[in-house]
């Protein structure tokens, strides 16, 4: 398990947070989304072998989204 | 125990919005209050969290459960109009939202019944109130990164139970899910529900997000029914008409509490004293006329349903005079006449006359008046 954290530039209001922690639920491998407005970031713990940084920023763009990793 | 208390309060508020009271015996006010709540969830309120709950929830849920109704049909082999099933989920999911709201706001109003034991504590809270709409209007402008901190985050375990919950299909989820968007209101809820606290009122607050529920309701149901991405598209086009409009309502909240304060900082106060107003300058050159009977130690100033008239009084300086405030079938909330600097508030009859000692003043110097809402002002000049 790894824990990353990926700037997310475009978030407007603190349910976009929930939304993106929503991934949660989407993608295999994940164990918490922890997201925030007030930070523009989303930090990400998951099991590296199930889960590429590609993935989760696909993932991230189809909520209508841009990651950045840190 | 909650679903009644929470039907009885809706009921009330109903009757309190449907039933528009006219002028000559209800608080006209109060009723504007409920009509810009109404008209700023079914214009801002709704299309600002379209991308939360209506987006989210909604939209989830309406598409879930259309999903289980297509199962349904499928397998029983019958003609079931998807359409028509998934409406009666989304119906109840807006009834159990507005149900929510309305406790959230006799909740509020509770609380801001003690907070505002005074015209004073009143005045702080409009004035704080302002300031966090004003602060989510700079915010959704993008101005600085510190205004991020004016929208409030919801516990993630919260976040999580929420998310949680909508994936199940019983008839019990839309009324739950619906019930619960209290811990995720946008931004323009949150003023709102800042507003209800505001309020002081169990009935007013509960009234308020009614009426602002309610208002956001068409467009939730139209949203949450076609489920289509309309909504973050509607989101970032009216993002900043939202923001406009907050910012307005938060500039005119800030003004009602410095009103109230007896600040003469006050849009109102200032721009009375830079640009009087034709009439403001007939009625100071009248109030002028009476200065005869202000010498003799009565001034009169008439509370109305529209305002104070005259809007300025003209005293003599370092002598203390009455004061007397008539009113003629007087509902409005000028009836709450509130003297900040003298920390004199009073209740007023709607019909009759109530004199106010007020001591010596130093010449040049002003006493501001207003009602306890900080909405109708006047003031008093001392020459």
């Amino acid at each position: 398990m790894i824990k990353k954290t990926f700037k997310i530039p475009d978030m407007t209001c603190s349910n976009c947070a929930m939304k993106l922690e929503s991934l949660e639920d989407d993608l295999d491998g994940v164990k918490e989304i922890s997201a925030s407005y007030h930070r523009l970031e989303m930090v990400i713990e998951y099991d590296e072998s199930k889960l590429t940084d590609e993935q989760i920023i696909m993932a991230v763009k189809k909520k209508g989204y841009q990651a950045i990793p840190v | 125990m909650i679903v009644t208390l929470g039907t009885v309060l809706v009921a009330i508020a109903l009757m309190l919005v449907v039933f528009q009271p006219n002028t000559q015996s209800a608080d006209s006010g109060t009723w504007g209050q409920l009509v810009v709540a109404f008209i700023t969830g079914i214009t801002t309120g709704g299309l600002s969290c379209l991308a939360v709950q209506g987006g989210l929830l909604a939209s989830s849920l309406a598409h879930q459960i259309e999903q289980d109704y297509v199962g349904q049909a499928a397998s029983k082999k019958q003609k079931i109009s998807v359409r028509t099933n998934s409406a009666f989920p989304i119906f109840l999911f807006l009834v159990a939202k507005l149900v929510a709201y309305t406790l959230l706001g006799a909740l509020l109003g509770w609380l801001g019944s003690y907070l505002t034991l005074s015209p004073m504590t009143r005045a702080m809270l409009l004035i704080a109130i302002g300031f966090f709409m004003i602060g989510n209007a700079l915010r959704m402008f993008n101005v600085h990164p510190i205004f991020r901190y004016f929208s409030v985050e919801p516990p993630k375990f919260i976040t999580r139970y929420i998310r949680r919950t909508a994936k199940g299909t019983d008839t019990a989820t839309p009324l739950f899910l619906g019930a619960l968007t209290v811990f995720i209101p946008c931004g323009v809820t949150q003023a709102m529900m800042a507003t209800a606290l505001g309020t002081g009122s169990i009935a007013m607050g509960a009234a308020l997000m009614f009426a602002f529920v309610l208002g956001t309701s068409p467009v939730f149901f139209i949203i949450a029914y076609l489920t289509t991405e309309l909504g973050s598209r509607l989101e970032k086009f009216f993002m900043r008409f939202v923001a406009v409009v907050l910012l307005i309502l938060g500039f005119l909240t800030l003004d009602g509490g410095l009103n109230l304060l007896g600040s003469p900082l006050s849009f109102q106060n200032m721009t009375r004293s830079w640009f009087p107003s034709q009439s403001e300058s007939t009625a100071a050159a009248e109030s002028s006329q009476l200065s005869a009977s202000a010498r003799e130690g009565e001034l009169t100033l008439n509370v109305e349903n529209g305002g104070y008239f005259p809007t300025t009084l003209k005293a003599p300086a370092d002598k203390s005079f009455t004061l007397n405030l008539v009113t003629d079938q007087t509902y409005s909330c000028a009836r709450d006449f509130v003297i900040p600097a003298l920390d004199y508030y009073e209740l007023l009859p709607d019909t009759g006359t109530v004199q106010v000692n007020i001591p010596a003043q130093a010449k040049g110097s002003t006493l501001f008046f207003t009602c306890s809402m900080g909405m109708y002002t006047g003031q008093i000049v001392f020459e």
